[in-house]
This record gives C-alpha cells, structure tokens and sequence, in this order.
C-alpha cells in the first residue's frame, strides 16, 4: 500500500485504522476490566458489549474511505486483495472450526477473535504481496 | 452485478459461484451424514469436518476472479462495497457475540455460521446499493 509518508491517501488511511484499532484495544480492556469488576448484566451488559464493535466499525469506514480517495488503481486493487484474503481466511477458518468443533469437540472459539484472525490473515498476505510487486 | 445474459464477467461469475456453493452445500451434507453414519476416527474424521471449508476457498478465489475480469468499474466497486458491508457486518456480529458470551453468558456462537451469515448480509448490502443507485 505504498511508502506512508508520499501518499497523504495511504497516511490518512494508516491514521484512521490506528486510531480505530487504538479505540478498539483500549475499550476491550476498559470493558473486560469493568466486567470483571462489577460484573453488569442486562441492558448495561449488552450496551458495554457493542462498544468493542463501534470500532470495528470505524476500521471497516476507514478501508471504505481509502477506497474512494486513492485515486491509483493499482494500489486499490491491492488493498482488495489483502482485504480479500482476510475475509477469505475468517471464513475458512471459523468454518473449518465450527465443524472441528461439532464433530471432535475440541475447544469452543470465541467468536470474538474472528477480528483478530482477520488481521492475521492481512499480515500473512501483506509480505506476500510486497514482494510479489516489488 | 447487472444483466445474466449480457456481460460475460458476471456471467462466468455465476458459472462458478453457483456450483462452488452447491460443493459447499453437498460437502456440508454428506461430512455431517458420514460422521453421524461411520462414526470415523482420527485423521479421516478431522477431513470429513473440514471438508464444507474447502469450497470456501473456491468462493473467494472466483470472487477475486470476478474483480480481476470485470471491465465495468462500478460493477467492480458495487461488489467491493458490499463485501466491504459484509465483513464490517459479520466482524461486529462476532464481537459483540463473543463479548455476550463471556460476560452475559448468552449461547455459544457457532463458529460455521459466519460463511451463510456473511453471504446474508452481503446479499442484504447488494439490495441496499442495488435500490440507492437505481
């Protein structure tokens, strides 16, 4: 995606997804702690429990954002296929885990961690591709 | 993604896209119903459970294929924008169930239930943009 310090597209986009992911890790520590603590339930609970998501939220409008400002293709077409192996890699591998899981019983997943497992498959993709347009 | 009939990009997008889903369908079944039937162990029971996965792959790459054939750029854009929706959809979804889950103790998620639950929400995101830029 390109040097951050040319493409002022590319350093919006790193600003905002930072941000996004900062807000993201900060709330999902203020709200396990606040749980742990006070341990709320009902509406309280649930509200607390979207928080996390809002983020999330943010990071997905910051990709969108990215993709209507970058006017170079090139570079939009590899933010897609990064983007693309992330969901590909969510959906493989929380579908081959919910079958593990029906039929071998090993471990439950928190379905919680799809978002981390997503920016595994981002970072397991991303050298790949720097290197294949190097 | 327009007409069938007349742009040869979504049509072999359908092509591909229809018989993948239905190996994922199948696979599904008869992983399930061998299970269930032969009671398998070991190696051969943890192929069966993955096997619904496999298709899974199938899917992304003929949606990478579709975006790297089709000329029309807001076809491609339309279909970037609601796989976009789709994910933000289903990574929110798991989150907060998985955050419901640890602390209000509401029922598991199943882990195989994002794949149809991300196509759900991507088809519901395709019937958004189809109705604002009709």
């Amino acid at each position: 995606m390109g040097c951050m310090t040319k493409n002022p597209v590319v350093r919006r986009f790193y600003l905002r997804t930072l941000a996004a992911n900062a807000i993201y890790i900060v709330l999902t520590i203020c709200i396990a702690l606040y749980f742990y603590k006070f341990h709320p339930h009902g509406p309280l609970a649930t509200a607390l429990a979207l928080l996390p998501a809002v983020a999330l939220l943010g990071f997905i409008i910051a990709i969108g954002l990215y993709l209507i400002e970058d006017k170079d293709e090139f570079q939009r077409n590899q933010m897609v296929d990064v983007l693309l192996w992330g969901l590909g890699g969510v959906l493989v591998f929380t579908s081959a885990w919910g079958s593990l899981e029906t039929f071998t019983h090993i471990r439950h997943l928190n379905p919680s961690l799809t978002y981390q497992i997503f920016w595994l498959c981002v970072a397991i993709r991303t050298p790949f591709l720097l290197r294949k347009y190097r | 993604m327009g007409c069938l009939q007349t742009n040869p990009a979504v049509r072999r997008y359908f092509y591909r896209f229809v018989p993948t889903m239905t190996a994922y369908a199948v696979a599904l079944l008869v992983a399930e119903w061998a299970i269930h039937r032969f009671h398998p162990r070991g190696a051969l029971l943890y192929g069966l459970a993955v096997l619904p996965a496999v298709p899974i792959i199938g899917i992304i790459v003929i949606v990478g294929l579709y975006l790297a054939e089709e000329k029309d750029e807001f076809q491609r854009n339309l279909l970037i924008q609601t796989m976009l929706w789709g994910l933000g959809a289903i990574l929110s979804l798991t989150s907060v169930w998985g955050w419901l889950q640890l602390y209000a103790h509401v029922h598991p998620f199943q882990p195989f239930m994002t794949f149809p639950l991300f196509w759900c929400f991507q088809a519901v995101a395709t019937a958004v943009l189809r109705w604002r830029y009709r």
